[in-house]
């Protein structure tokens, strides 16, 4: 059974017979009239799906698949928003997806390091950092910092600084947070919100675990008590 | 030969009941009264600029669509609203049109029944109802019977009503539209006032101070906080629909 996590930019696929896990461009499986999933999440995969769950719930109930805590923050930084959610004896008690403020950042770190080569294994986190409203604004600002003579590199690890601290807000200061998504992956970043809270890094499959139905939580109905 | 078309008195807000009785004695009693916060396919004027309050937008875009047939503009300038509101009358009137400032003071609070607010039925149709309320205070004749609130939802109509359809029938209104239902649309106290216990999402259009608001209750009580600009995307359905599914 083929199942997906169609983010913005990157599509995560398990076959879970094989359990073989594909990873391509969103903008490559949109032109892919071949793949259609049993289950997916994520914008892309809506209408090349059996059955859609939403992004949040797909992310909560693969939460509680790998994490045996019963207290838990859990934050997934995707290309274009954050999402986060709060565990209290493995029932939610806060959730929240960051749409507008904090957009893009995710998918703007990517094109920056693409287009100045940055290697994020290498990369030393910064002390410094930019304030990073959204990504058009933070990228305005490290264009602005390469211009004025501050190193590439640097400038990228000032905004990665900024998004740390944007995440670690939204999440409400935790003292532990698991991370899901592609920046598991980016040292830098890692070793920059380590300097805030302690990490655990999930990995960029736990929507996919999500999927699996390993764990269901309950789903009020939202079409009863009619009057 | 066609007839011209009907002209309007266009408000927004919640002005005062006399003054919008003394802009219908003046302009014409027949004359049908329009809300110019919401959308009426106008469109975009281009005169304000992006990072302004939809709602906001909105009534600049229908008084530039209406233009001539705007006899007159019943502007909510007072606490109710917000300083865009009292803002735009000023620059309605540099246009030309003619602009009728209206402001609510607490003396003139009502205490009416809240009946759509707490009662069951779509969302959607029971905020027109409470909006509707603005210009015709009268009860209704077909009043519904409260029930007990298994969501919540707080803040101003939007500028998309879709986000409304999300909700169950049994979402009780809070915020600015319960205000406006009581007849006291500058209340801090009362548009604060949530039960606690019942997830709520704390609606605010993009760009508007009642953003600080919003966060401040969503964190107190648990609830999630939206702000939506124009439409409604997949995203931010997905986000109120989460919300109400898992809490
Ligand atoms: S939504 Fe906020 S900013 Fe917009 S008109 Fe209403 S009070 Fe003013």
């Amino acid at each position: 059974m083929l199942i997906a996590d169609c983010g913005s930019t990157w599509t995560k696929i398990l076959d879970t017979d094989t359990e073989r896990l594909e990873i391509i461009q969103t903008r490559e499986m949109v032109k892919r009239d071949d793949l259609f999933f049993e289950i997916a999440t994520g914008h892309s995969g809506k209408n090349r799906c059996r059955l859609y769950r939403n992004e949040l719930i797909a992310l909560a109930e693969g939460s509680l698949s790998l994490v045996e805590e019963e207290d838990f923050s859990v934050v997934d930084v995707g290309g274009r928003d954050l999402k986060f959610i709060r565990f209290a004896g493995r029932k939610i008690q806060k959730l929240d997806w960051n749409l507008a403020c904090g957009s893009s950042t995710g998918a703007t770190i990517e094109l920056l390091g693409n287009y100045y080569q940055a290697d994020f294994d290498a990369l030393a986190p910064s002390r410094k950092w930019i304030n990073v409203t959204c990504g058009v604004f933070g990228m305005e600002k490290v264009l602005e910092h390469v211009s004025t003579g501050t190193d590439a590199g640097e400038s990228l690890a000032m905004f990665i600084h900024g998004l740390v601290r944007n995440v670690f807000d939204f999440t409400g200061r935790p003292d532990r947070l698991f991370l899901s998504g592609g920046f598991c992956a980016n040292n830098c970043f890692l070793q920059t919100l380590a300097k805030y809270c302690s990490v655990v890094a999930l990995g960029r499959t736990v929507p996919l675990e999500g999927l699996r139905g390993k764990h269901h939580l309950e789903e009020a109905d939202l079409t009863g008590g009619a009057p | 030969m066609v007839p011209a078309p009907e002209n309007i008195i266009g408000y927004y807000g919640f002005p005062r009941r006399e003054d919008i009785r003394l802009a219908r004695e003046r302009y014409g009693c027949h004359l049908p009264l329009v809300d110019l916060d919401v959308y009426q396919g106008a469109p975009d004027s281009g005169l304000l600029g992006t990072t302004t309050c939809r709602i906001i937008s909105n009534i600049v875009d229908n008084a530039v669509f209406y233009s001539r047939r705007l006899s007159a503009v019943i502007a909510d300038v007072g606490e109710g609203k917000c300083d865009r509101g009292r803002h735009i009358a000023y620059l309605l009137r540099g246009m030309g049109f003619q602009v009728i400032e209206s402001r609510i003071t607490e003396a003139e609070f009502e205490n009416r029944p809240l009946v759509w607010s707490r009662s069951a039925g779509t969302l959607r149709e029971r905020v027109n109802r409470i909006m509707d309320s603005v210009i015709d205070a009268a009860p209704p004749g077909d009043t519904p019977l409260p029930c007990a609130p298994t969501h919540g939802f707080w803040g101003v109509p939007p500028h998309d009503f879709r986000i409304l359809d999300l909700f169950p029938p049994t979402t009780h209104i809070y915020g600015w539209t319960r205000c406006v239902e009581a007849g006291r649309p500058s209340d801090l106290e009362l548009e604060c006032s949530i039960d606690e216990g019942v997830p709520t999402v704390f609606f605010t259009q993009s760009f508007c101070a009642k953003q600080d608001l919003a966060h401040y209750l969503a964190e107190k009580f648990g609830g999630m906080e939206v702000d939506c600009h124009r439409d409604v995307n997949d995203s931010i359905g997905g986000k109120v629909e989460a919300f109400l599914k898992l809490s």
